[in-house]
């Protein structure tokens, strides 16, 4: 009878860890730095997909497909205060919430592992909730993509087809609170004491996806999109200002999504307003002109003054652009019913293809991707630190 | 014949059952202490002759009439309102002012004192009312958001100087006046459920910053907002309030567990410089 029970326990065991579709190693460092714009080099914590990585801000982009069984493999490579991941606006349960006190904590040379069932399409976080205020200011955050099942090009299932997406996510840095005196500290959440923070939040720069002024006008940041096509803006704001995404009228922007869910109606207006933790999904389309400028700013909670406006700039591209010197890449097609992708891009030199798993598939300097022998879904190609997307349909 | 009709007497005595309600608030001044013991001035709507370190909130009934009289203790003039019903203009030192007030509209309303704006309602002279319809059986939670910063309040209060509102630099952030770990011993703050039942909470910015209250665990739908209607029927984790602004928000519960809910301006989860004593609460959540 005992023997039995303990059968039925493995098996049991077994079926749940082979019914994850999805697994994801992120590993937490709490040693880096970003370079800013002006030059000014401060240190940070943050994720990065692969041990060998260094870690920037934001961390990679997670993509997940709707109803995927997902496991996250945390691992924590850092001396110091532990940290977790929380998965905002997945509604998991409070086991997997990642918030120390309430789940678990990920101590240096731990792994932590959080399993979930990926809900609706749409735009998430993940961040490290321990002491949240000093670690997601310090870089502890990222983006988690859900795609529908049917087709990874929809903002949802039997949502609007879009050609591309991009993901703008907004924060600041107050450089004091990255001083070694402010980010080193204990803390356990078995006996939780205090943790002191700096009595102001003045930040200096103000990001999106990590970059900021001199930075975003580099056209190795423009955003490149084909003309007269529909594109999906993600936008985030994980910092502790308030922002407000400011498109040309000439993109007939409409926001449709906020938060993982279809608005009950689209809210047509060029001015989208995105609180710090809110997600909004906002469709433009391109018209003929050469470029595109959206403005960002900043403002202060406290005060409502703008601080900031950055600048993000929108760059028509044709298939066959020499794009040799400009960190853009376009496949074609993409989505492809037959797995052949095709690019003018010359590869310098090796580009790699994963799956979902994080596992390498491929790797070439091929301008023809054949993924024919590959099951249909969403695969990443990594080229000189950047990824894209494919999807095979 | 007689048994129906009684019973539809009383049937009806039920539905339009309503309240006559004696409600004195007197302002007055006096200390507030926050959460690591630093006391602050602080200027209050009180129930009883002794100082209350926050303004009341107020559920009552469609239907109801309530006699109010605001009595102002304070040594400076004052004024009452609340918004779509009453004004009671000037109130100098020492005076009174009553009147019946019969509740015929249901929702959520902000009373205040609206004179010296906004500086006598940021330290406290400000507070929720929420009048149900008699058919609203929900379970309700009020959450009165409030930030300060300690320097205003003695230089308000001290009438040592008007502070500028693009200096304001709040230190302290609370929910019906207490942060994190207090404010999970306020009844009417914590959510507490169980799993299918729905409850709602009804939100009231009455400070003067921007808040992001963000859900771990569960989305909400947006029943009101008194600034954004096309909000109204979204389902969200993350929720926008500005200054005077209110939402209701309705959860049903689909899993157990204590979830936190913070302002995601995650400065605003500390008080005093240490963290996680600011604007943070959990919903609790039975199976």
């Amino acid at each position: 009878m005992r023997i039995i029970f303990i059968l039925i326990i493995i098996a049991n065991s077994i079926s749940s860890f082979s019914q994850i579709d999805y697994t994801q190693l992120i590993v937490g460092r709490s040693t880096g730095n970003i370079l800013l714009h002006d030059g000014a080099f401060p240190r940070i914590f943050g994720f990065a997909n692969n041990t060998s990585d260094i870690i920037e801000i934001p961390g990679p982009i997670l993509h997940m497909i709707e109803g995927d069984s997902v496991l996250i493999d945390f691992l924590n490579m850092s001396q110091g205060a532990p940290h977790t991941i929380h998965l905002h606006g997945l509604d998991v349960d409070q086991e997997n919430d990642g918030v120390p006190s309430l789940s678990f904590q990920v101590n240096h040379a731990e792994h932590g592992f959080y399993r979930f069932k990926a809900p609706h399409a749409g735009t998430y976080i993940y961040h490290c909730h321990v002491v949240s205020t000093l670690h997601v200011q310090a870089g502890m955050y990222g983006v988690i993509v859900v795609h529908p099942q049917e087709n990874s090009y929809l903002t949802w299932a039997g949502g609007e087809q879009y050609g591309r997406d991009f993901v703008w996510n907004a924060s600041e840095i107050d450089t004091f609170w990255h001083k070694n005196s402010v980010l080193n500290h204990l803390y356990d959440a078995a006996t939780p004491q205090p943790v002191a923070v700096p009595d102001v939040y003045a930040p200096q720069y103000f990001l999106i996806n990590g970059k900021s002024d001199s930075q975003l006008a580099d056209p190795a940041n423009y955003n490149y999109a084909l003309p007269n096509e529909d594109v999906y803006t993600r936008l985030v704001n994980i910092g502790y200002y308030g922002v407000r995404y400011i498109f040309p009228s000439s993109l007939n922007a409409r926001t449709i999504s906020s938060d993982g869910r279809p608005l009950p109606q689209q809210q047509i207006g060029d001015t989208v307003e995105v609180l710090p933790g809110e997600r909004y999904g906002t469709m433009i389309k391109t018209g003929t002109d050469a470029n595109y400028l959206v403005q960002v700013e900043y403002f202060d909670l406290n005060t409502q003054v703008v601080h900031s406006t950055q600048t993000l700039t929108i760059q028509l591209s044709q298939v066959g652009l020499d794009e040799s010197n400009i960190n853009f890449i376009l496949f074609y097609p993409n989505p492809s019913n037959d797995g052949q992708f095709f690019t003018s891009t010359i590869f310098e030199e090796e580009y790699k293809i994963m799956n979902l798993m994080g596992e390498t598939i491929l790797s070439s300097q091929s301008q023809h991707i054949d993924l024919s022998k590959y099951s249909d879904g969403i695969y990443i190609i990594r080229y000189k630190g950047n990824s894209y997307k494919l999807v095979k349909q | 014949m007689n048994k129906l009709f009684i019973f539809f007497v009383l049937l009806k005595a039920t539905s339009s059952f309503s309240a006559t309600i004696d409600v004195r608030l007197i302002i007055q001044n006096g200390t507030r202490t926050l959460v690591d013991g630093t006391q602050v001035l602080a200027k209050t709507f009180s129930t009883s002759t002794s100082f209350s370190e926050n303004s009341d909130t107020f559920i009552w009934s469609k239907g109801d009439d309530v006699n109010l009289k605001v009595v102002n203790l304070d040594t400076d003039a004052h004024s009452f309102k609340i918004d779509g019903y009453i004004d009671f203009g000037n109130i100098p030192a020492g005076d009174s002012i009553e009147q019946n007030i019969q509740l015929t509209t249901a929702g959520v309303f902000r009373y205040y004192d609206n004179s010296n704006q906004p500086y006598n309602e940021y330290v406290g002279l400000s507070g929720l009312i929420h009048i149900k319809e008699l058919t609203d059986n929900s379970t309700y939670f009020y959450w009165d958001l409030r930030e300060i910063d300690s320097v205003w309040n003695a230089e308000i209060i001290s009438n040592s100087a008007q502070p500028t509102l693009t200096d304001y630099e709040p230190d302290y952030f609370t929910v019906n006046g207490k942060s994190h770990p207090n404010v999970n011993g306020d009844p009417i703050a914590r959510p507490v459920g169980n799993v299918g039942q729905e409850f709602k909470i009804v939100i009231l910015n009455n400070g003067l910053s921007i808040h992001s209250m963000h859900f771990h665990g569960y989305h909400l739908t947006i029943e009101d907002d008194s600034k954004k209607a096309i909000n109204i029927g979204r389902s969200k984790d993350t929720f926008p309030i500005y200054p005077s602004e209110y939402l209701v928000l309705s959860c049903t519960p689909d899993k157990p567990g204590e979830y936190p809910v913070h302002d995601h301006n995650l400065a605003a989860v500390s008080s005093g410089q240490v963290y996680a004593t600011g604007m943070f609460l959990t919903l609790n959540i039975a199976p």
